[in-house]
């Protein structure tokens, strides 16, 4: 259970960016925070991967405080998505999947590639294991990118508005792709596309200046006015 | 891996290090000077001044200044070592005893006494106007020149001398007599002030349509300088010259050099031997790489860990190293070789001209590829950062396995261009005698008079090494742009 408790941050320049933030996110589950630029959501996200560290209030991943956990244990509990990806350019598809379990988890060449062969296939993507991100296309980017975070196994995986650069078509072939792997991880969307949020999640929060404005099921909360 | 191997890169720079270490060590041997001990004499000249001492159609040392420095060699029973050095620093090099004396036309005058002591005169000669046979009627001496543009060697006793009696004159200064020929044949000289004993043997040599101007401005003794401390020295070398001059070795020796013009088959342009002028480009220029390679492969060795320093702004050490860097960029080349090699001798560290040219590069190099690799670092988005911290990765395989590979791979096509560019600085090294192939293009050209052909092929053999780098720069370039990293 991944636990928000009174959070607040305040940039060095002196804006306050969240104000006494507090939520839950129950187990397998889509979950959404939603809300319009400028809102806090990107700053809440840092704040959950330790990014940024508040100045009050806690994060609390099955009742321990993040900022006292074993990193390598918190990064393989808690993994994200950020909206521009930052696939690695230099390494093909299948290294960029490698990475982390060959120098994370310290397994073999081998025996990672063969996990993230099994990953890319759930995808649909093996055909460009051998690609360098810049030769795919933004829809397949944002899968990879996905599988390399969830190559880790993660309990939460973080997405950061990713739907922002894919088209209708891909937006919801995308959702229906969450859905299925939500048994195994659970989701935390921030988006600004409410439709989008609608479809998938079950619950979630609406932020705007830095508060939360309402909590619930997205259909209720994501009604405008 | 990636499109473009770095490991054969980084193969192929080494193989390219070998080689040109290989034929390093076959032609530098006599370029490194031995410890002066007291059975050599070790005596100072330009090799570019004919006929007092340039180089035969043999590729060896010959001229007037060569054959008395043998005999007085001969008389002290000491083992005669020759250094072919830049006239710029030749007294410098004597101060710091880099070598026991100048034999090397020198006069006497009263700034040069103050800081060395000089034996008694051993051949006499004077600075003598010469002009363009066209100009014959026209000029009769110097009294006629007010306004007009005429050449000298740059810091030879005639330049001093013209600015305080006919400050009228406009001065153009030459580093070579070959130059100073080419400008009277361009008409851009209206006439040149040299050594009248050696500006009539190089007229002659030259085939040059030159005449003498008037009397001689003043008389020169030339003699032989060494240090104020070497009073021993000087008194034996003093005590050769009297009896060279009283067993009229001496005039035996002036007549074989200075025999007036007329003697020489007219209008027969002195020539080198073929083979002989290959040798000296091919060794001018195996140097010349030696030098260029090995900084660039030293100077990047030391970049790598200034441009992550820089980078990563760790306190005082990145202040240090960013005030050293500016420091480097911001000050010529060429000082920083007379400050290595003539400096480095007064705390104690004596260089040889060849460790000193491959130091001052080496810093150099290091102090733009730092830079070079400090931008890499910088157009890495700092987003790569974060998304590798974010898989688990330690802060240490973020930069192995990420930053550096993508920093390097930008660097990489203007890492090249520093490479090119630092080949091409190598010429500067001459001044502080390291016989690179310019200055074996000027030995050819001082005894050929035929400087477009000769630097023609200089450029051409520059263009050989440059271009290929620069195409290989090119493809890097392309391919990094192809796999779109950022900013490249």
């Amino acid at each position: 259970m991944l636990k928000i408790e009174g959070l607040s941050y305040t940039y060095p320049g002196g804006l306050q960016a969240l104000k006494n933030i507090q939520f839950e996110v129950p187990p397998q589950e889509i979950f959404s925070i939603m809300g319009r630029s400028g809102s806090g959501k990107t700053t809440l996200l840092k704040c959950i991967v330790k990014f940024l560290k508040p100045d009050r209030g806690r994060i609390e991943l099955h009742g321990q405080d993040i900022f006292q956990m074993d990193e390598r244990r918190f990064r393989q509990s808690i993994g994200i998505v950020f909206q521009n990806l930052y696939l690695f350019p230099h390494l093909t598809v299948m290294e960029n999947m490698t990475l982390a379990p060959m120098q994370v988890l310290k397994k073999s060449k081998r025996e990672a590639e063969e996990e993230a062969m099994a990953t890319l296939k759930r995808l649909g993507i093996e055909a460009i294991r051998q690609s360098y991100p810049s030769q795919i296309s933004g829809g397949q980017a944002q899968r990879v990118a996905i599988a390399r975070a969830l190559i880790l196994k993660p309990q939460y995986l973080l997405l950061d508005e990713p739907t922002s650069a894919l088209d209708v078509e891909t937006t919801d072939e995308f959702g229906r792709w969450l859905l299925d792997l939500k048994a195994e991880t659970t989701f935390v969307i921030v988006t600004h596309d409410v439709p989008f949020a609608a479809k998938i999640a079950t619950s979630g929060v609406l932020m705007a200046g830095g508060e939360i404005k309402a909590r619930g099921s997205v259909q209720e909360i994501g009604q405008p006015g | 891996m990636a499109c473009f191997n770095s490991r054969s890169i980084k193969y192929g720079l080494l193989r390219m290090l070998l080689i040109a270490s290989m034929i390093g060590g076959v032609i530098l041997k006599p370029l490194l000077l031995p410890a002066s001990e007291k059975t050599t004499l070790t005596v100072a000249l330009t090799g570019k001044f004919p006929p007092f001492s340039f180089y035969s159609e043999k590729g060896e040392l010959a001229g007037f200044d060569v054959d008395v420095a043998k005999e007085i060699a001969g008389h002290l029973e000491r083992e005669l070592v020759l250094v072919a050095t830049e006239w710029d620093g030749i007294i410098a090099g004597l101060l710091l005893k880099k070598y026991d004396a100048v034999i090397g036309a020198m006069a006497i005058t009263p700034e040069r006494s103050k800081k060395v002591n000089f034996s008694q005169p051993y051949a006499y000669s004077g600075a003598q106007l010469f002009i363009h046979r066209q100009k014959e009627g026209k000029i009769r001496d110097i009294h006629d020149l007010p306004g007009a543009r005429v050449g000298v060697g740059l810091g030879e006793t005639y330049e001093q001398f013209l600015r305080e009696k006919h400050p009228a004159i406009e001065l153009v200064t030459y580093k070579a007599m070959t130059d100073i020929f080419q400008d009277v044949l361009n008409g851009r000289l209206d006439g040149f002030v040299t050594d009248r004993l050696v500006g009539s043997y190089q007229i002659g040599q030259g085939g040059m349509p030159f005449v003498a101007a008037g009397p001689l401005l003043y008389e020169e003794q030339l003699a032989i300088p060494v240090t104020k401390d070497n009073n021993e020295l000087l008194g034996r070398i003093n005590g050769a010259l009297r009896q060279m001059e009283k067993s009229g070795e001496l005039k035996v020796l002036h007549d074989k050099w200075f025999a007036p013009p007329s003697k020489k088959e007219a209008g027969a342009v002195s020539q080198m031997a073929a083979p002989v002028v290959v040798k000296k480009l091919l060794r001018g220029f195996g140097i010349t790489l030696l030098v260029g390679l090995s900084s660039c492969f030293l100077g990047l060795m030391a970049a790598i860990p200034f441009g992550i320093i820089l980078h990563r702004k760790i306190d005082y050490l990145t202040a240090l190293l960013r005030f050293w860097n500016d420091f480097i960029r911001a000050t010529p080349l060429l000082i920083q070789l007379f400050f290595v090699y003539f400096g480095a001798p007064q705390i104690g560290i004596v260089l040889s001209p060849l460790q000193a040219a491959i130091i001052t590069l080496t810093i150099n190099a290091a102090a733009y590829m730092a830079e070079v690799i400090r931008s890499g670092l910088l157009a890495v988005d700092y987003g790569q950062n974060l998304a590798g911290i974010a898989l688990g990765l330690t802060k240490f395989h973020v930069f192995r396995f990420v930053v550096w590979p993508q920093a390097f791979r930008i660097a990489l096509p203007p890492l090249m261009n520093a490479v090119v560019a630092l080949i091409k600085e190598t010429s500067l090294i001459a001044v502080i005698s390291v016989a690179e192939v310019i200055r074996e293009a000027q030995s050819i050209i001082s005894v050929t008079y035929n400087p477009i052909k000769y630097y023609f092929i200089v450029g051409l053999l520059f263009f050989i090494i440059s271009f290929p780098l620069m195409k290989l720069s090119g493809r890097m370039e392309r391919n990094i742009k192809a796999k779109g990293f950022s900013h490249a």
